[in-house]
């Protein structure tokens, strides 16, 4: 081991999740047991969720264990005091009809993901992206849909909890024009009906742009057409669903669209680490901050028989990445406040202390506070009201 | 659903926004200030409320800052609060003739439209002039013109308006945004405006004015002596109103050949005509007859709504088929309009606006023509043209004597002129009935209008000095 990150957090969240951890105290092994990863708190309140279970972990130096009535994280030279994120209360409960929450939602520090239908066309045409089940528990074939009451149900269950304040939808291909939001609509319009919280959506790109202003209007706060790669052939390579059925360019095209409908630093796309050189993806950050548009780095977790890592890989290499995404989203004005507070991500806000050093400030703390969300929730709901003009007419 | 979202900065969102209640609140300033204000001279406290009152609606409708109809219906509920007219003679004044005219000629095009009578006759129109969108555009204009000639100017206008809102249908023209869609529906209205004074058959407003003509001078104007002096000015603005509209609103279509086939297709589809379209087509002949030959003895909302009931006895059409196509809205805002006319006039306040604009201009016949003209065309564009003539024509006639002017003359340079509304949709029914299309809108008829009532008016003033004394009429008896 090169270098010691262990007293900067954002550095250390990037290489927990590149090389993993691993596991020996047994009430740890249990309190993971299951899940794809672990969830961790890192000092200055950085959550992360550390992979486990996966072969590559095996190698990891890092290692969690008991310390005092807490926890540390230890590289064999030095430690840092850690917490356990504890699992949702909600993980554990059922919805009426008989649905286990978990399989509706996932908490990933400040958002919960919900996913209305596990299933993707790209399987049924055996063109899914090459990666995919790694990030998100998104099956195939899968054809359940869970009802509008059902996805309420968790959606309430996970507010009660209040850690998450954002309820992000996610669903994967389906062959329409709209880029599945009109299967959305019915669940973002009773989230919105039932509930003060700020909603995402992570679709696919509708084929026309008039279905961006229809999600804008039925209540996302946010929206995410995942790139993945901005790598053109590798593109196609990796994801040959998305490089078929819609293209590089629909994606450019939505995205720029998008991000002149919602709000500054709402619109955002993944690019995933570690699939794509590191200077592929600096370019894909350029051209997506271009347009105002953040772009989110999570990092590739290889999984058995899914080798599509780039080698070398560590986390010297990806760190300036990640400056470089910092310094791209400050020069072009792009406001950091939205993406934040991720386990699954390293997020630009936790970059700055790489950059600028220093910890939260005071405004970042009020977003993250009760009050915080609040006030989030009204501007946005605010903002929609005047910007979604009354098709109704007013005339004669 | 289709939403537009927008997308110009949050401060002049806002800004804009708070321009709406400034406006309200100024709109209340404008007639606190003009209801308390000391009375003039001349006019009395009803006189000046009913000031008040007409300039609060004239603004909310020019501005559309409110639907016109809830402006209506402010006027309504105004008059009677600030005792201009009582709460009875309000309300009873929408049982005016005009009012049910029009709910009958909705209803009428309803049963048209229903049927597909109306489809059919828009599609033969269309295949016939389908070759030129000019010459399609001439056609409604000229087709509602010549028709108005022979039957009221408002029911020519309801009739037409189904046909050419499925001609604008049918070019897939979008309302607000299409010009060519614009000018169909200006041909109607100022096709039927222009046309409607070229005969006493029009409107109510000529015979209206002889009326009066002969009441106080004994005198009248013949059928054929009105049209004969008459039609060099529709003539004239005829050929004006066609030359601005195309400089207006530019030709936006190719053509009307690209939809050409697919018509010749749509009317091959059609079939043969229907039972129900003969039997609403003969119950609109014999209305139209009715209009013409009946029309003056039994009112035209009379006949128009004979026909409904035929309609409904001969099971041509349900409640349910028409009751969607009867503009409520534009019925309201006739009511409404009717009403505030007949507050300035019972009020005095109309009268007083025309004594204290005119002494001091009125001091030749050639003035006293040009300023009641003047006066007419642009107060027919806020009242119903029977109310200025109610309000004119006993007035000039009284000047005319002083100034040994023949009150015939002065009777035409009021009833021409007051039927030449051009500008809003509340001056005129077969405007109203445009403007519902939401083809136009009204500021769009009012830009249009404006410049079409000045021309009128010289146009009008130069046919009295130059070619009525060719045909042996004067200003002076
Ligand atoms: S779009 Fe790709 S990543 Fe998403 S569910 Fe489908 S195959 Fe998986």
């Amino acid at each position: 081991m090169k270098k010691n990150y262990l007293n900067t957090p954002g550095a250390l969240k990037i290489d927990l999740m590149l090389r993993g951890i691993r596991i020996d105290d047994p009430v740890v092994k249990a309190w993971a047991c299951g899940s794809s990863g672990i969830d961790i708190m890192l000092p200055q309140n950085t959550p992360v969720n550390i992979p486990c279970s996966e072969e590559f972990t095996g190698s990891s130096p890092y290692i969690i264990k008991k310390k005092g009535s807490g926890y540390a994280i230890t590289d064999g030279k030095g430690e840092v005091g850690v917490s356990l994120l504890e699992r949702p209360a909600f993980y554990n409960k059922k919805t009426s009809t008989g649905v286990h929450f978990s399989n509706i939602g996932a908490s990933h520090g400040s958002y919960t993901v919900i996913t209305p239908s596990p299933r993707c066309d790209f399987f049924n045409r055996s063109i899914e992206c090459k990666y995919c089940a790694g990030n998100f528990d998104i099956k195939g074939r899968d054809n359940t849909v869970y009802s509008v009451e059902e996805v309420i149900e968790t959606v309430e269950a996970v507010l009660k909890e209040k850690s998450s304040g954002v309820i992000y939808f996610s669903i994967g291909f389906s062959d329409t024009d709209d880029g599945g939001i009109e299967f959305l609509k019915p669940y973002i319009k009773a989230v919105k009906k039932q509930f003060n919280c700020l909603v995402a959506v992570e679709a696919l790109p509708p084929k026309e742009n008039h279905w961006i202003e229809e999600t804008y209007a039925l209540g996302a706060d946010s929206v995410l057409y995942n790139l993945e790669i901005f790598d053109k052939e590798l593109f196609e390579l990796i994801c040959p669903g998305r490089a078929q059925l819609i293209g590089q360019k629909r994606y450019m095209e939505a995205l720029a669209h998008a991000a002149k409908i919602f709000p500054n630093g709402t619109v955002a796309s993944h690019l995933i680490v570690g699939l794509e050189p590191p200077g592929s993806t600096c370019q894909g950050i350029d051209f997506l901050t271009e347009m105002g548009v953040v772009p989110i780095l999570p990092i590739y977790r290889p999984s058995k028989g899914r080798a599509l890592r780039i080698e070398p890989l560590n986390t010297e290499i990806i760190i300036p990445v990640y400056k470089h995404l910092y310094g791209a989203l400050k020069k072009k004005g792009i406001s950091l406040n939205w993406v934040r507070d991720i386990s699954m991500v390293t997020t630009p806000l936790e970059v700055r202390e790489l950059v600028e050093g220093g910890g939260k400030t005071i405004a970042e703390s009020f977003y993250n506070s009760k009050l915080g969300r609040k006030t989030a929730w009204g501007l946005s709901t605010l903002r929609r009201k005047l910007r979604v003009k009354d098709s109704k007419d007013e005339g004669h | 659903m289709s939403v537009e979202i927008d997308t110009r900065p949050l401060w002049l969102i806002l800004s804009l926004k708070a321009l709406r209640p400034a406006f309200f609140i100024a709109l209340a300033l404008l007639f606190w200030f003009l209801a308390t204000m000391p009375t003039p001279e001349g006019l009395s406290i009803e006189g000046q409320r009913a000031i008040a009152v007409f300039a609060v609606c004239l603004i909310l409708w020019v501005s559309n800052m409110v639907p016109l109809a809830i402006t209506s219906l402010f006027a309504i509920v105004l008059v009677p609060l600030f005792g201009v007219l009582s709460k009875k003679d309000t309300y009873a004044l929408f049982g005016n003739e005009a009012v049910f005219f029009i709910l009958g000629a909705f209803m009428l095009a309803g049963a048209i439209m229903h049927s597909g009578l109306s489809n059919r006759i828009a599609l033969n129109i269309m295949e016939r002039f389908g070759d030129s969108p000019r010459k399609l555009l001439l056609s409604i204009f000229l087709l509602a013109a010549v028709l108005s000639f022979f039957m009221s100017e408002h029911a020519v206008a309801a009739m037409l308006f189904p046909i050419v809102f499925d001609i604008s249908k049918g070019l897939n023209l979008r309302p607000g945004k299409s010009n060519y869609g614009k000018l169909l529906f200006f041909a109607l209205a100022w096709g039927c405006v222009i046309g409607g004074v070229g005969t006493f058959l029009g409107g109510a407003r000529v015979p209206l004015a002889i009326g009066i003509l002969k009441e106080t001078t004994g005198r009248t104007i013949e059928f054929l002596d009105y049209t004969v002096a008459v039609l060099p000015l529709v003539v004239i603005m005829l050929l004006v109103g066609y030359f601005l509209l195309t400089r207006f609103f530019p030709i936006d279509v190719e053509g009307v050949e690209s939809a050409h086939q697919v018509l010749v297709k749509r009317l091959k589809g059609l079939g043969k005509m229907s039972y129900d379209e003969y039997a609403v087509g003969a119950v609109l002949g014999v209305t139209i007859l009715g209009w013409i030959f009946l029309g003056k003895q039994a009112g035209l909302a009379t006949v128009a709504l004979v026909a409904v009931v035929v309609l409904f006895v001969l099971k041509l059409v349900r409640w349910k088929d028409i009751e969607e196509y009867v503009n409520w809205g534009i019925i309201l805002m006739y009511g409404g309009a009717i009403i505030l006319g007949t507050a300035l006039d019972k009020s005095g306040a109309a009268a007083w606006m025309v004594n204290s604009a005119l002494s001091g201009w009125a001091t030749t016949p050639w003035t006293v023509f040009a300023v009641f003209s003047l006066l007419s065309i642009f107060l027919t564009e806020a009242m119903s043209n029977a109310a200025v003539i109610a309000i004119l024509l006993p007035v000039s006639v009284g000047m005319a004597d002083s100034l040994s002017m023949d009150p015939a003359i002065v009777t035409y340079s009021i009833a021409v002129p007051a039927g030449l509304a051009f500008m809003f949709p509340m001056s005129t029914p077969a405007n109203a009935i445009a403007v519902s299309s939401h083809y136009i809108s009204v500021k769009d008829m009012a830009k249009g209008g404006f410049i079409m009532c000045i021309t009128a008016w010289v146009v009008f003033n130069l046919v009295a000095a130059f070619y009525w004394p060719l045909i042996g009429m004067g200003y002076t008896k």
